[in-house]
């Protein structure tokens, strides 16, 4: 092992570089010491002279050796100067990947962490929500009426246009499978069953939690991101309080609502096909609807929106708050928001179908 | 005529009806360091923005190298962008990325450097910046004086003849301002690269600048040397320089 000597050209660019760089590995073909890089004749570099500079000192210490440079005129001493530290920077280690059982065990720690927090997420807004406001420690009705014309008002055309098609579909689809047995009436009694227990509450659900769970999330999200978030705690204001609260309450008011504007239209949307294209006369069909389902199914439909909405915000708001990193974090937790809620929304309706369905008969 | 690389003649900006750059006209010079400065709302960032033709003014001439920037098709002014490097006042680093991918972003999309070598290329533009060890840290990782530096670094990618930089100093303590100053001044030293600077930050503007331009209400009341600046006899520049409010005018 010994000091090695090389000599820069008088112009250090990327072609003079890299023939340098070719001749650095030509002579530490054996393990080196030391490679000594003599600068003394050069006036120019660029940054691509410079990258070759960095590219040689890399290769020497991974030769085992150390690299140097002496000589160094005043035309390039800045140079030299400025890239000192990346010259002796030590190369960066290879990230050790995590073995089977502490990536097992990093994850349910995370999922575990994770859920303790969206539990004390649900504790804070539901004191806030139907507590607080009874201990006389406020509640901003003014945001809860913005909340319930952006989720409500402002989504009733598109939750009962997909509704609407929803019926239209449903009826069209069933219509050609009894047709042969004569029973078409009976695609009447099947979109109402079928909307109210069922189909209106799951698919304004699914609407509402793309429109407003998504919204939800990236604007506590942008927030959190634009320290909006920590100047709201900073000032001593509850977030809970400030801006979950009123968009909870405003999705448990808005959401049934909606769910009936659908149930509305998914069964016009059955009655269209009955009445124009299966030829039932209009009375009749409405009879037919109306004599379907009970106050019962109603209900069970109605009930599970309350909790859809609680899930919808709730997770809109967790997602948000957890947000990491810039503007990828926010599209990223949005993302996931949405597919948490719709995930979700699927839990609470199995649950509900096993209660109503087999528990209660 | 050779050293001038950036002829403004008769420069007009709306937003709306509002005239927010009005007859502006100047030279930069190849090699200097050409601060536009000015009170807030003056029309400086305004003029930085149609300068590397992220706006298109009302009427006048912008002459890039000889080229008119205001009258380019898309073509031209992507391949004129190519050629230059804008550094953000809140740095513009893309988030997903770490600091080493933003700077080697240009590198991939239009530089012609051999995939092998671009780590190292990247690591010599962030030790010009004074950043070789953050190369694979991410951009929320770094302070606000880190970021502006890695947005430097990022604009000197492609190795610009010419470095537009919004407000370098905006936000930084006067230690980590400075160290920004003493930067620029280096790397106009070592690549010979023009910058011209949008700010307001008298400290930078009295170690840094070659020429001044000073605007007020979209018009320009003084361009010329920083010798000239800190000596002509013009209200406005005075108040400017020596920090007087506006109510102390007579």
């Amino acid at each position: 092992m010994s000091d090695t000597r090389l000599k820069a050209p008088d112009k250090l660019n990327g072609e003079t570089g890299a023939r340098l760089f070719d001749e650095a590995r030509r002579i530490c073909r054996k393990d080196i010491k030391t490679l000594i890089l003599d600068l003394s004749q050069t006036r120019d570099m660029d940054s691509l002279g410079g990258a070759w500079l960095l590219k040689i000192a890399e290769y020497a210490r991974r030769r085992g050796g150390e690299f140097k440079w002496e000589g160094q005129p005043e035309a390039i001493a800045d140079f030299m100067a400025m890239l000192a530290p990346a010259l002796k920077m030590k190369p960066r280690p290879a990230r050790k990947e995590p073995g089977m059982f502490e990536s097992l065990s990093d994850a349910l720690t995370g999922a575990a962490c994770e859920f303790a927090e969206f539990l004390n997420l649900c504790v804070d807004a539901i004191y806030w929500t139907a507590v607080a406001p009874f201990e006389g420690k406020g509640f901003r009705f003014d945001a809860f009426l913005d909340e319930a014309h952006e989720m409500g008002v402002r989504a009733i055309r598109i939750v009962c246009l997909m509704n609407f098609l929803l019926g239209l579909i449903i009826a069209m689809l069933s219509a050609k499978q009894v047709e042969a047995f004569g029973m078409q009436i009976y695609v009447a009694n099947l979109i109402m069953i079928g909307f109210a227990r069922e189909l209106a509450a799951i698919m304004t659900a699914t609407v509402v939690s793309a429109r407003t769970g998504a919204a939800i999330a990236a604007e506590l999200a942008t927030m959190k991101v634009q320290e909006e978030i920590d100047a709201l705690r900073g000032m001593g204001i509850n977030v809970a309080q400030y801006l979950i609260a009123p968009k909870l309450l405003a999705l448990l008011v808005v959401l049934p609502c909606l769910v009936t504007l659908g149930l509305i239209s998914g069964l016009a949307g059955g009655a269209v096909w009955g009445v124009f294209v299966l030829g039932f006369r209009p009375s009749i069909w409405y009879q037919q609807t109306l004599g379907a389902a009970y106050m019962d199914d109603i209900i069970q439909g109605m009930l599970k929106t309350v909790f859809f909405a609680i899930a919808i915000a709730l997770i809109g708001c967790h997602n948000g708050l957890r947000v990491a990193g810039g503007s990828r974090g926010v599209g990223l937790m949005t993302t996931r928001a949405v597919v948490m809620d719709i995930f979700m929304l699927i839990c609470i309706d199995i649950v509900f179908a096993a209660i109503f369905y087999y528990l209660l008969g | 005529m050779e050293d001038i690389i950036i002829k403004v003649t008769d420069l007009v900006a709306h937003y709306g009806d509002f005239k927010v750059l009005d007859g502006v006209s100047f030279e930069v010079r190849r090699g200097e360091i050409f601060m536009i400065v000015g009170g807030s709302g003056c029309g400086k960032s305004t003029l930085l923005k149609h300068l590397c033709g992220l706006m298109r003014p009302t009427s006048g001439e912008i002459l890039f190298q000889g080229k008119n920037v205001a009258a380019m098709d898309e073509d031209e002014l992507a391949e004129m962008q190519h050629t230059i490097g804008i550094a953000f006042q809140s740095s513009g680093l893309f988030n997903s990325m770490t600091v080493g991918d933003n700077v080697a972003m240009p590198m991939r999309e239009f530089g012609n450097v051999d995939e092998a070598l671009i780590d190292n290329l990247v690591r010599f533009k962030l030790s010009l910046v004074g950043l070789a060890a953050a190369q694979y840290l991410m951009p929320g990782e770094l302070s606000g004086g880190m970021r502006k530096r890695a947005g430097l670094a990022r604009a000197i990618a492609l190795d610009p003849a010419l470095v537009y930089f919004d407000e370098p100093s905006a936000g930084l303590d006067p230690i980590i301002a400075a160290g920004l100053d003493e930067m620029i001044l280096k790397l106009k030293r070592m690549l010979k690269t023009t910058f011209v600077i949008v700010t307001h930050e008298l400290e930078s503007i009295r170690l840094v600048a070659d020429r001044v331009l000073m605007l007020d209400k979209g018009k320009v009341v003084f361009c010329g040397a920083l010798d000239e600046a800190m000596t002509a006899p013009i209200e406005r520049l005075r108040q400017f320089f020596d920090r007087r409010p506006d109510e102390y005018i007579t």
